[in-house]
């Protein structure tokens, strides 16, 4: 029983991948094939000896349906004939073709240079792109293949040597023009379409461009009924091609417009659905215009149907606003109309188109009111009640509002919904400041402008209201009216700087004195700090001091270390330590023997008195 | 209490009677120069030291001075005979005349 569920889901999951698949979003649209035209017309302007650019001009303008004029054609006619010589079975076949498209007169081929060629394809050494392109050839110029077993034995010879992208592709084209002894090459369409390469899941594309995609697609297509490819790999080659519409050279529009015209007439055309103009709905015009075309822009063969709109998806809350819901045919056969009446914001649509499905990400725009609006001043430290004025929508305040720098400029509005951009711009003729206006819990939009941190200068502004949305009708410009703001006086403007010159002096900053104590104390501190000598003196008296050894000889020491110390108070006060140290010499000098007189003096009695004892 | 009075008072009568007049005159200079040192950490104890290099150099003159005149008095003291026994008193008190000299230079260079 449980299997039994499983395979049914399986089954319902494969359905559904099966029987739905992607679009392709665009199309080769009038814009591009003009585009294509010109780069075309350019190529055949230069005057060369090249012929090949007739061949890309002649073919992609008959499929592009885009015939010349008949002065043209003989022009071009005459200048073929006259450049023309055999260069290569290749260049030989662009020229024959290109005659044969133009439509030109008379003929360009002579007898022998085809029996060269056909004897040149059935060489067993040929290559394989001269053999399809000396096929091509005696198609055009109407001959039988007289052995199209050994070719194609050639082919398949070649092929085991050499199978790169570019020489299946050729194989396949002369498969095809072999006819029964090229059936061989139905074998390498399944090899060749597993090559394709896949970019993200929506292109495929061979590697080597353009060009080898376009003789592949064209190789693979070119028998009437064969379907090598499925629908979706149908789409991702027609996307593919979509994004190679910047094509430059007249080689890459024909190798795109050839594809996708295999793709066209294939069994399964590629189904492009788009959007006719700006993605987006509003209340005057609620109607969103789809496209449903074949790569070229024109109308499928056979319509896929029904064509319907699947859902609609408010991408804010995921709501299904629109289900399953037909499509009206518009004015032309491949335009498709939906009416939508939705409130503002993103959709996203989902078309279906028989088995194809697009969705497109949609707009819904509404238009904006203002419910109210106050604008008023207040003071910067909430001192006095704050004055709004109710300011009725478009209107401008009869008086311009006077404020100075205590002062708030307050601006509060609400609206019917929020908007991402909200604005107050205050202008005068050299200056514009603008100011965000936030949102705040009871959904009110306010702006309060601190005017003294705000504006540097007085001045009289124009204050003017900016709202403004993505899914908007009616931005906003509301001229509010006029403030005139006086901060009063304001501290000189900065010099202005010098670019070169000398710098401004360094002024060295000393660190300021401590504050020193009254002189009371100093001198009431120097003179205690004095009196200890006193006691000194005292002291000494006290114990009895005796002068009996001070005798003439002690003179000269006593007066050279008084001299020591009166040197170090001159040091102290006026001398510096060089100096100082000049007189110290002499002076130390004179000291020393005298003292050392004085001394040796003393010792010497000394000992005498020991020994008198 | 009592013992601590009469201990005192054998110190100083011992003192008085022991000491010669010599190191009397010395110790009377040291306890001048303890004074002064006293004074001047007073003085920067309530007033502040601005400006230090004036109040350091002082300081250090005080303490540099007591020390000096601690190494006199040992040198002279009869008692220490034995440990400086090559220096006569006449050239210890060169010595401290000298390094005084020395001391004062650096003292007067510090004081700014």
């Amino acid at each position: 029983m449980e299997f039994v569920k499983f395979c049914i889901l399986a089954l319902s999951i494969y359905t559904l991948f099966e029987s739905t698949h992607g679009s392709i979003g665009g199309y080769i649209n009038p814009a591009d094939r003009n585009k294509f035209i010109q780069i075309l017309q350019k190529s055949l302007d230069i005057d060369g000896s090249d012929l090949t650019p007739y061949y890309y001009a002649a073919k992609a303008r008959s499929i592009l349906n885009s015939p010349y004029e008949p002065q043209q054609v003989t022009d071009y006619c005459n200048n073929i004939k006259s450049k023309f010589q055999y260069q290569s079975i290749e260049n030989s076949f662009y020229v024959y073709s290109a005659w044969k498209l133009l439509g030109c007169r008379g003929q360009i081929h002579t007898t022998e240079a085809v029996k060269a060629i056909q004897s040149a394809i059935e060489n067993p050494k040929a290559a394989i792109p001269d053999i399809r392109y000396g096929l091509e050839i005696l198609v055009i110029v109407g001959q039988q293949v007289s052995n199209p077993a050994k070719i194609a034995q050639t082919i398949q010879t070649k092929l085991k040597e050499d199978d790169s992208l570019s020489n299946l592709g050729h194989a396949l084209h002369a498969g095809y023009l072999l006819g029964d002894s090229g059936k061989f090459v139905s074998s390498r369409v399944e090899d060749i379409i597993v090559q394709a390469d896949e970019v993200d899941g929506k292109l495929l594309q061979w590697e080597g461009g353009l060009t080898t995609t376009s003789l592949l697609l064209t190789g693979l297509l070119r028998a009437p009924g064969s379907a090598p490819l499925t629908a979706s790999q149908s789409d991702k080659f027609a996307n593919y091609l979509l994004t190679r519409k910047t094509v430059q050279t007249p080689k890459g529009v024909l190798g795109l417009v050839e594809a996708a015209n295999a793709l066209q007439h294939s069994t399964v055309p590629p189904v492009s659905v788009s959007i006719k103009g700006i993605p987006q709905v509003s209340p005057e015009k609620g109607d969103l215009v789809f496209q449903i075309t074949s790569i070229f822009g024109v109308p499928l063969k056979v319509p896929p149907k029904p064509i319907q709109v699947e859902s609609v998806t408010k991408l804010s809350d995921n709501s299904v606003v629109v289900s399953n819901q037909a499509l009206k045919q518009g004015g032309s056969s491949i335009d498709y109309v939906l009416p939508l009446k939705l409130d503002p914001g993103l959709y996203k649509v989902v078309i279906s188109a028989g088995p194809n499905t697009a969705d497109f990400a949609v707009r819904a725009l509404g238009s904006l009111a203002i419910k109210s609006l106050e604008i008023g001043l207040s003071d910067t430290d909430g001192s006095a009640a704050t004055k709004l004025t109710k300011l009725p929508y478009r209107n401008k305040l009869e008086k311009p509002l006077q404020a100075d720098s205590s002062q708030n400029l307050i601006v509060k509005f609400s609206l019917s919904r929020p908007v991402h951009q909200a604005f107050l711009r205050l202008h005068s003729v050299a200056k514009e400041i603008i100011f965000v206006a936030e949102q705040d819990s009871s959904k009110v939009y306010l702006v309060e402008v601190n005017l003294e941190k705000e504006l540097s200068e007085s001045g009289n502004f124009e204050m003017e209201l900016l709202l403004g949305d993505a899914l908007i009708t009616n931005p906003i410009r509301w001229n509010l009216g006029k403030i005139e703001v006086s901060l009063g006086a304001i501290a000189g403007k900065e010099a202005p700087r010098v670019a070169r010159g000398p710098k401004r002096e360094i002024e060295h900053l000393f660190r300021p004195a401590e504050k020193r104590p009254p002189e009371v104390v100093s001198v009431f501190f120097t003179a205690l700090t004095a009196s200890p000598f006193l006691i000194l003196l005292i002291l000494w008296a006290k114990i009895g001091i005796n002068f009996e050894n001070f005798t003439a000889i002690s003179l000269p020491f006593h007066l050279g270390f008084g001299g020591i110390l009166g040197l170090f108070t001159l040091f102290w006060l006026r001398l510096d330590m060089f100096v100082t140290c000049a007189w110290l010499v002499p002076i130390g000098g004179f000291t020393f023997f005298s003292g050392h007189k004085l001394l040796s003096h003393l010792a010497r009695s000394r000992k005498q008195e020991k020994s008198d004892k | 209490m009592a013992q601590i009075t009469a201990v005192l008072q054998k110190f100083y009568n011992e003192y008085r009677s022991k000491t010669s007049k010599k190191l009397k005159v010395i110790d009377a200079y040291l306890f001048y120069i303890l004074l002064t040192g006293i004074i001047q950490f007073v003085y920067c104890l309530l007033v502040g030291t601005f400006p230090f290099n004036s109040f350091l150099s002082g300081f250090i003159s005080t303490v540099s001075c007591f020390v000096l005149a601690v190494c006199l008095r040992l040198q002279v003291n009869p008692e220490n005979k034995m440990q400086f026994s090559g220096i006569s008193p006449e050239r210890g008190f060169a010595d401290f005349i000298f390094a005084h000299v020395v001391l004062h230079l650096v003292v007067m260079n510090f004081i700014g």
